[in-house]
């Protein structure tokens, strides 16, 4: 079992080094790109297989084991206690990673299989799939690690990947901006995080899992205590960040600047995710915490509806998609946020497949249009590319949560977690399932139905042109540059394949967590599954909040009701009077450009936060130079023209004196000695005369 | 075998060997026996690792002891000896001299036959500084690595050179000599006391031994440790450098030739804070924790200060330079931190920025060379035209920044975890702060990166640039080997310097080991019990 | 006296002989190049050398009493400067070599008269009487003065030669009135009576003034403010060879008798003139180094760093204590090489005209002459206490010995004056190696090269193995830190 997980953790790895060997070649003939695909898909495959076995073999039981002493810290106190801080690099497989480790895998690989289609133009193929392992190994490392400092290695080593594939065009400044940007909010919350592991050793002495939670559970731990606030908070804060929850949700939406197999798989399927799964990995000491639960699942509701609600009026395909995944992630906060971990972990899986097979549409969709990425370009594709739209229509279906896809179970389990908890958020976590609903099916109606708008032949001239002064994330250009081609048109199998897959993902992947109501096991076969990772605390075991049946059926109800009308909305508005939604445009004309400026939250933090630093950084700057050297070079300064000079002058007075004498005198030939010595007499007697009264001076008040 | 001596001298032979039996038009054979008597010493300091005894404590710690008289009627001995953390930055010291002279093939023109031989000599004096277990031999070795550094910046530096060289020696300078004062007066009050403040010596007889002293450290009353304290305070702090004594650093960087800014990042800071926590800290512990405050707010101020500076800077060799300054406030911070973790830590990180500054000037001494401009705004999309170099860059950057799984990660972490636990610090606020820096890394280095490498190749000049070279890959691959190295296993570095550290800790806190330890109870299994509905 | 006293004196006897012989030689149609001056005067110190060595022994053999109603002494710590004396001088005719052959002035008298000022200085160094003492300083004094303006046509040198005449009267003049005061209280001019009258005297201000006045004249001789005022305009006008004959022989012999007199004569009242000195040396320091900085003459630098150094000496004097005295014996030679070969750079350097002082002169020299420039380092180094230079060994004893006397706070004050000297010694450092000069023309003569070569060898071996030499010091200073002993227990 070690050495297996070993493997599934150092296979990608592998592939990484592997093409990265090879990603300095520069020519991209056929034979190098299909031995790329032979490494990266290889590794991820066998790693995904090895996973699989592992978990079938584990089960439910929690299995650890400590590879080797990785950071030995040494002794630290904690309390009146000492402590041995050393940092083991370990791997913990339990139901939680399991179901993680499952999503990781197989998801990527099958990403991995729709990229080799996908960036089969690029110039970097062989860098991109580098990058893809890369992402891989770090995501497995995060998963899989037993403590907070593996899975921070994982953390910030996806955040790296992150920031190196959303720069993967980087020669266009839009994407380097938005790796940078990606890169330093992810800092901002692992700052949080950090500081969060910081006080947990400072309570428990360890950052391993078992024994941070063993303690914790036993009741040693007064509940609602400062500190544990303190570090839960912190904890999340670090979720907000890899997470994009507000109001640390700006890079996501730029992240979008990556190829799509990335926005798939690292920003909707596993990466984003990553927060979720920390929260729900530290539920015992969430649970220490009300306050902290309650800022989880209010910052979620926010984000939710926030989201939701730009992603009312967004035009770019994928824009739409990145502000759903934020919402959508914000449903699974609330999820964690009112304690139903279980119901978070649940949508986080539906949601890696719907939204994986949305993202991977788009890029269909995108590949087949050229690099177009406006949605008001599109329109009519149904009948182009069949296969594509029916794939993406099922998961539209699953998101907005329309019983029996996938989207629905979790969707719902979550509200009805949320209305036990608080009315307030199940309102905002309602109203954005509206939204949702909305705007996913108007990008499907937008997308598929109605007459293509684009300029067939020439659509990908328009890309370029667009790409000259495009302002927002917009890729495929490297690939799409080179062959031009004719109208829309279907994708290849690899890519088509995959959306098959996921859309049948998206459709039975619900019923793992079919509800008692629904005829489902009490609780769900998923609750039962991840129950081992909910310890009791101070003896008291975990309950789920749950409403009465009477009561979860009226919620299923309004909730379908809600997804319902949204679609209906979206149907009336984008379909059967396509003109409407200008008329709207006039009608609440600010409120669409509020939503269509994403709340100008990008340019409020460039003028505070961003210009904020870099004024501070002039000021200090500009004391570094004229302060702190300036009294350096004054001290020299001093010493060399003050004292130097000075004393100089002080002999100058005394001595020159005579000296011009003297040089005066010598010229007057015999007159020279009478005058020399009336010259200098004076002068001589006075010093040597003011010396003696000094020393005499000296003696008097010195004498003892 | 005199192995110290033998690591110590080997450079020293080359240095005269160069000077002596070699024609100054010959540079070939030159650089020739430079890099041979590098290496060679390189070798020759491995030999220190494997017959290192990492179990040994109390004194039987300093190994390789070499002891002989030298002039006894001071009392001065030629005393060598190392322990786990001078045995590190000796292996430092060797493995960077070589990168040094290697690195200089390309960059340097004239006046080779002495540049070369400065360059080992400096490395002797360096060695010795770390081998020295006498004040006496320790001055000397300290005073002896100025001239020649003096010599690099002064000759073969930028435009501004002269200014940067004697600001560097003088400053120094300034720091050292005050230090030699704090040794005379740990000097007099070991033997006769120092009449004119009136303090009573302890009559042994006198020694420039720094293990006595360690010895009798805690008996020397609080006010003069403080006065002790202040002087060794200046002289290590400017050599740190420390903020606000750091303005030396940028104008040396930036006028020193590459090699020069190797050695300085690489090695000469460290001889700031070897000196802290080799002589501060353990002989003067009541000093230490009574200015234990105001240098930890000076180092949370650099740390955060130096980063935000970095951020604006145009010039990337200045970048770097005051990115030193940060990263050496987290060496100070962790040292103050008074635990295992934050000196460990310390430790581990003065071998870090080690490897991580000095491969990235090595980096702009490459690009240097092919543009004679350091200026970011000159570049630009170097990504495409240099894939290579980017791809080595961007992972001496991310060391840098700390990102986990590379070196830097292991040395600020285990840093910021001893200040987060510092029962002498008594809160977390320092780490805090301190871990802002580590945002601001983050930035000011990726920024960095995104002006040189990403974005389109506008400028023409950049335009065929050739990659980098074998030999250039062959110096990075070393360092990003080590790099990672640290970064996934650094046991044997933690292990090696174990006791030493625990020492100095004990030195400063007599009673920090000796408490309970802490127990966890079983994990409780997962309930059985079943979920009763909420609203029933 | 009887005759064995004479055996004493038999080193000075044969020098002063030679040296009248030297003066003589032209005219007895003798061949009078330069270089039969030079080998002849090379001789007679090397006879001078070896007798004294002989007749030393032969002391030792005899009872070690003093001779000459106990106005000499041979003891050990004469015998060291002796021999200091003689080699220094024996440098400093290398170095005139060069200059002589240069010039269209006599070698004869120039040897002689530098011959006689030899002869002064060993008498200083033997003196154990007030009156002794004065004799051998006046001999070396008007041998300076004639020295300084030997070149009769150069109207620097006149002026140098004419001040310095003229402030060194003055000083001789102050010192023998301190002297007589002394006399006056204490009826006695021998050193050792002064000093047991001393002891039953309760503090006398006519005899501490006597004191003061004294101190005054020797404050003159070695150059410590404010008796300093004649060092530059003497040293820059005066030809180069008797500069650094000033500058290392003459102030050796300074310190010497400075020593002898405080720690023989009058170590009772310490008390009382430590604080006077400690004043004098902590302005010699200050304005030495400091005003030092502004200096672009070489020869002027090098006076005003002079100043500096007398003051540190000063500290070896003040602390009144075994290790002073052993600070005081160290640094003199320490000082005299180190400052030798600096002037036989300089001096390599000099052209006609006084051309080449100015420091602008050295730019580049690592390229026209990298020995010499490598070693000009050393020395540099070696006065600005930079281990591992003999310099730091010397500086080590004179402040450890002023931190052991209680004066701590003057040993802080060099400490710092030699980081400072450190900046103008650099000034020359820097144009050396870092300016790229004009080619002038050096003097390559090997004399100035053997110079040099010697100078760099004490400097590095007194630097880096110290030992035997400094135990060979403290054996040389036990005869004059003897008294301070026995008045310390």
């Amino acid at each position: 079992m070690a050495s297996a997980l070993l493997w599934v953790v150092l296979l990608p790895a592998l592939g990484a080094l592997i093409n990265g060997t090879r990603a300095f070649a520069k020519p991209l003939t056929p034979k190098n790109r299909s031995l790329t695909n032979m490494v990266a898909l290889g590794t991820t495959f066998i790693s995904a297989a090895i996973a699989a076995w592992a978990v079938i073999t584990n089960g439910a039981a929690l299995w650890s084991h400590s590879y080797f002493e990785w950071i030995p810290s040494g002794m630290g106190h904690v309390g009146g206690k000492i402590a041995d801080f050393s940092i083991d690099f370990a791997f913990r497989l339990d139901p939680l990673s399991s179901t993680m480790l499952l999503i990781v895998t197989w998801v990527g690989f099958l990403i991995h299989v729709y990229a080799t289609g996908y960036m089969s133009h690029e110039n970097g193929y062989t860098r991109f799939f580098t990058y893809l392992n890369l992402f891989m190994f770090m995501m497995l490392l995060l998963v899989l690690g037993a403590n907070y400092i593996v899975m921070f290695v994982g953390w910030e080593g996806v955040g790296l990947c992150s920031y190196l594939l959303i720069g993967f065009y980087y020669d266009k400044h839009f994407a380097a901006d938005a790796g940078k940007k990606a890169f330093i909010v992810n800092r901002i919350g692992d700052f949080g995080f950090i500081l969060g592991i910081f006080l947990i050793f400072n309570v428990f002495g360890s950052a391993d899992y078992e024994k941070v939670f063993a303690l914790a559970s036993s009741g040693a731990v007064a509940h609602n205590s400062a500190i544990m606030t303190a570090i839960c908070l912190l904890l999340f804060v670090g979720a907000c960040g890899k997470s994009a929850q507000v109001p640390l949700y700006v890079w996501l939406p730029d992240a979008m600047a990556g190829p799509t197999p990335v926005s798939a798989l690292i920003h909707a399927a596993t990466m984003v995710t990553a927060g979720v799964y920390m929260v729900v990995r530290s539920n015992v000491l969430f649970r220490l915490s009300e306050p902290a639960m309650f800022v989880v699942a209010l910052v979620g509701a926010i984000t939710a509806i926030f989201a939701a609600s730009i992603g009312l009026a967004q035009n770019d395909i994928k824009k739409v998609l990145a502000y759903s995944t934020v919402s959508q992630l914000g449903y699974m906060f609330i999820a964690a946020g009112v304690g139903a971990f279980t119901a978070a972990i649940f949508h986080l899986m539906t949601h890696a497949f719907f939204k994986a097979c949305l993202f991977l549409g788009a890029g269909s969709v995108i590949h087949g249009c050229g690099g177009e990425q406006d949605m008001r370009k599109m329109g009519g594709l149904r009948k182009y590319m069949p296969l594509t739209h029916l794939t993406m229509l099922i998961a539209t279906i699953a998101i907005a949560g329309i019983p029996p896809l996938a989207g629905f179970f979790s969707k719902d389990e979550i509200l009805a977690n949320a209305f036990g908890y608080s009315k307030f958020i199940w309102v905002l976590g309602a109203i954005s399932a509206g939204f949702t609903a909305f705007y996913m099916f108007r990008l499907y109606f937008m997308t598929f139905r109605g007459e293509y708008r684009g300029a067939a032949s020439s659509s990908h001239h328009v890309s370029d042109a667009q790409v000259a002064h495009a302002d927002h994330a917009h890729d495929d250009v490297h690939g799409h540059d080179e062959h031009g081609h004719a109208g829309p048109h279907e994708s290849p199998l690899s890519m088509t394949g995959v959306l098959v897959i996921l859309a049948a993902l998206s459709i039975i992947g619900g019923f793992v967590g079919l509800p008692a109501v629904l005829g489902g096991a009490h609780p769900t076969w998923f609750q039962h599954w991840l129950e081992p990772v909910l310890l009791p605390i101070g003896g008291h075991a975990y309950h789920f909040h749950e409403a009465s049946h009477a009561l979860e059926y009226t919620l299923m109800i309004v909730s379908v009701a809600i997804a319902a009308l949204g679609i209906l909305l979206a149907y009336r508005l984008y379909l059967r009077r396509p003109a409407v939604p200008d008329v709207l445009e006039r009608k609440l004309g600010f409120v669409y450009r509020v939503l269509e400026n994403k709340y100008w939250i990008d340019e409020l933090y460039h003028a505070t936060v961003i210009a904020g630093t870099l004024a501070l950084c002039q000021v200090m700057w500009w004391i570094d130079r004229w302060i702190i050297d300036g009294a350096v070079n004054g001290v020299r300064h001093l010493t060399v023209f003050f004292f130097g000079h000075g004393s100089n002058l002080f002999d100058r007075y005394l001595v020159d004196g005579a000296v011009n004498g003297v040089a005066w005198s010598a010229k007057s030939g015999s007159m020279m000695f009478r005058r020399v010595q009336s010259g200098l007499v004076q002068n001589y007697a006075l010093i040597m005369g003011g010396g003696i009264v000094l020393i005499a001076l000296v003696y008097l008040f010195m004498k003892t | 075998m005199p192995i110290l001596n033998i690591v110590t001298y080997i450079p020293l032979v080359g240095a005269l060997v160069i000077l002596f039996f070699v024609n100054k038009s010959r540079a070939g054979a030159i650089r020739i026996i430079a890099t041979a008597t590098a290496v060679i010493d390189f070798f020759a300091s491995l030999y220190l690792w494997p017959n290192f005894d990492r179990a040994a404590t109390g004194s039987a710690m300093w190994q390789f002891r070499e002891t002989y008289d030298w002039i006894p009627s001071l009392g001065v001995k030629y005393d060598f000896g190392v322990d786990g953390i001078s045995l590190l930055l000796i292996l430092l010291t060797t493995f960077m001299g070589i990168i040094a002279v290697v690195s200089s093939y390309s960059a340097i023109h004239f006046r080779e036959k002495e540049y070369y031989a400065l360059l080992l000599m400096l490395q002797t004096g360096m060695i010795g500084t770390f081998c020295a277990l006498d004040f006496f031999l320790f001055y000397v070795f300290w005073e002896i690595m100025l001239v020649p550094m003096y010599f690099i910046i002064g000759i073969w530096g930028g435009a501004r050179k002269l200014y940067a060289a004697i600001k560097f020696f003088l400053y120094t300078l300034a720091g050292s000599v005050l230090m030699l004062l704090s040794i005379l007066a740990l000097y007099f009050f070991n033997d006769g006391g120092i009449p004119f403040l009136n303090i009573k010596g302890l009559g042994n007889e006198a020694t420039f031994a720094v293990l006595q002293y360690h010895e009798i450290g805690h008996l020397i009353p609080p006010t003069l440790q403080f006065w002790i304290f202040l002087g060794f305070f200046f002289g290590f702090a400017i050599k740190v450098p420390m903020f606000p004594f750091h303005t030396w650093l940028p104008d040396a960087h930036v006028e020193a030739p590459t090699a020069g800014s190797i050695i300085l990042a690489a090695v000469l800071l460290k001889m700031g804070t070897y000196g802290f926590v080799r002589f501060a800290l353990p002989i003067l512990p009541d000093a230490t924790k009574q200015l234990l405050v105001p240098i930890a707010v000076l180092s949370v101020i650099g740390i955060i200060y130096g980063a935000l500076v970095t951020l604006v800077q145009k010039d990337m060799k200045k970048l770097i330079a005051y990115s030193s300054v940060s990263h050496l406030g987290f060496v100070m911070l962790g040292m103050f931190a008074l635990n295992p973790m934050g000196i460990r830590g310390s430790v581990i990180q003065m071998i870090n920025h080690g490897i991580s500054t000095g491969a990235l000037f090595l980096l702009i001494g490459i690009i240097y060379e092919r543009r004679h401009t350091r200026m970011i705004a000159d570049y630009g999309g170097l990504a495409k035209q240099m894939p290579m170099y980017a791809a080595l860059f961007l992972i001496a950057a991310l060391s840098s920044m700390g990102l986990p799984a590379l070196n830097g990660f292991i040395g600020e972490f285990v840093i910021l975890l001893g200040a987060a636990n510092s029962t002498a610090l008594g809160t977390i606020t320092y780490a805090v702060l301190a871990a802002i820096g580590i945002v601001l890394g983050a930035a000011y280095l990726l920024w960095l990166y995104q002006r040189v490498f990403w974005g389109p190749l506008d400028n023409p000049e950049n335009a065929n640039v050739p990659d980098v070279n074998w030999r250039e890959r062959g110096m990075m691959f070393a360092l990003i080997a080590l790099m990672i190295w640290i970064g996934v296993y650094p046991k044997p570095f933690f292990e090696i310097m174990e006791k030493p550290v625990d020492y100095v800790v004990q030195k400063v806190d007599r009673s920090y080991f000796d408490k309970q330890p802490m127990t966890y109870p079983a994990a409780p299994a997962p309930t059985e019990e079943h979920h009763e509905v909420a609203a029933k | 006296m009887t005759w064995a006293d004479t055996i004493f004196l038999l080193p000075e006897i044969i020098l002063a002989a030679g040296a009248s012989l030297l003066l003589i030689a032209p005219v007895t149609g003798f061949r009078s190049d330069t270089r039969t001056a030079k080998w002849s005067m090379l001789a007679l110190l090397a006879i001078t050398a070896v007798s004294l060595v002989i007749c030393s022994n032969a002391v030792v053999k005899l009872d070690q009493s003093p001779a000459f109603a106990s106005m000499f002494a041979l003891d050990a710590f004469s015998i060291f400067f002796k021999l200091l004396f003689i080699a220094t001088i024996a440098m400093i005719v290398l170095l005139s070599d060069g200059y002589l052959q240069g010039s269209r002035y006599s070698p004869w008298e120039y040897y002689s008269l530098v011959a006689f000022a030899l002869c002064g200085m060993m008498f200083m160094a033997s003196g154990i009487h007030l009156a002794s003492i004065y004799v051998g300083l006046e001999l070396m004094s008007l041998s300076s003065y004639i020295l300084a303006g030997y070149f009769k046509n150069e109207q620097k040198s006149t002026e140098a030669a004419m001040k310095y005449f003229v402030l060194g009267a003055v000083s001789s003049a102050i010192l023998l009135y301190g002297i007589t005061l002394i006399y006056g209280v204490t009826g006695s001019l021998n050193l050792l009576t002064i000093a047991t009258k001393m002891a039953d005297l309760v503090t006398n201000d006519a005899l501490m003034f006597g004191v003061m006045l004294l101190g005054a004249g020797l404050c003159f001789k070695i150059a410590a403010v404010p008796f300093h005022m004649w060092t530059p305009d003497v040293y820059e006008g005066a030809p180069t060879p008797i500069t650094a004959f000033l500058s290392t022989a003459s102030k050796a012999a300074a310190f010497a008798i400075f020593a002898r007199i405080f720690y023989v004569g009058m170590h009772h009242f310490r008390l009382d003139w430590q604080y006077v000195l400690a004043t004098i040396a902590a302005l010699s320091m200050i304005l030495g180094n400091l005003a030092a900085i502004t200096q672009d003459n070489v020869k002027r630098m090098l006076a005003y760093s002079s100043i500096g150094h007398a003051g540190y000496v000063l500290l070896g004097i003040i602390a009144a204590n075994e290790t002073g005295l052993r600070g005081v014996l160290v640094y003199s030679v320490v000082y005299v090489f180190a400052t030798l070969g600096i002037w036989s750079v300089v001096l390599m350097l000099e052209r006609p005209e006084y051309a080449g002082e100015q420091v602008d002169a050295f730019d580049g020299l690592h390229k026209r002459a990298p020995f010499m420039a490598l070693s000009m380092i050393i020395f540099l180094l070696s006065l600005g206490g930079i281990p591992p230079t003999a310099g730091f060994i010397g500086k080590y004893f004179l402040f450890a010995a002023a931190v052991k006397a209680g004066f701590g706070w003057l040993a802080i004050l060099a400490v710092l004056m030699s980081a400072v000297s450190m900046f103008f010694y650099f000034r020359i450092v820097m144009a050396m190696y870092l300016r790229d000069g004009e080619d002038a023309e050096v003097n390559r003569s090997g004399a100035l090269r053997f110079v040099a070569i010697v100078s760099l060898l004490v400097t590095l071996a007194l630097g880096v193995y110290p030992r035997y030499f400094i135990d060979e010091a403290a054996r040389s200073g036990r005869p004059v830190a003897k008294p301070v002993a026995d008045a310390g227990r």
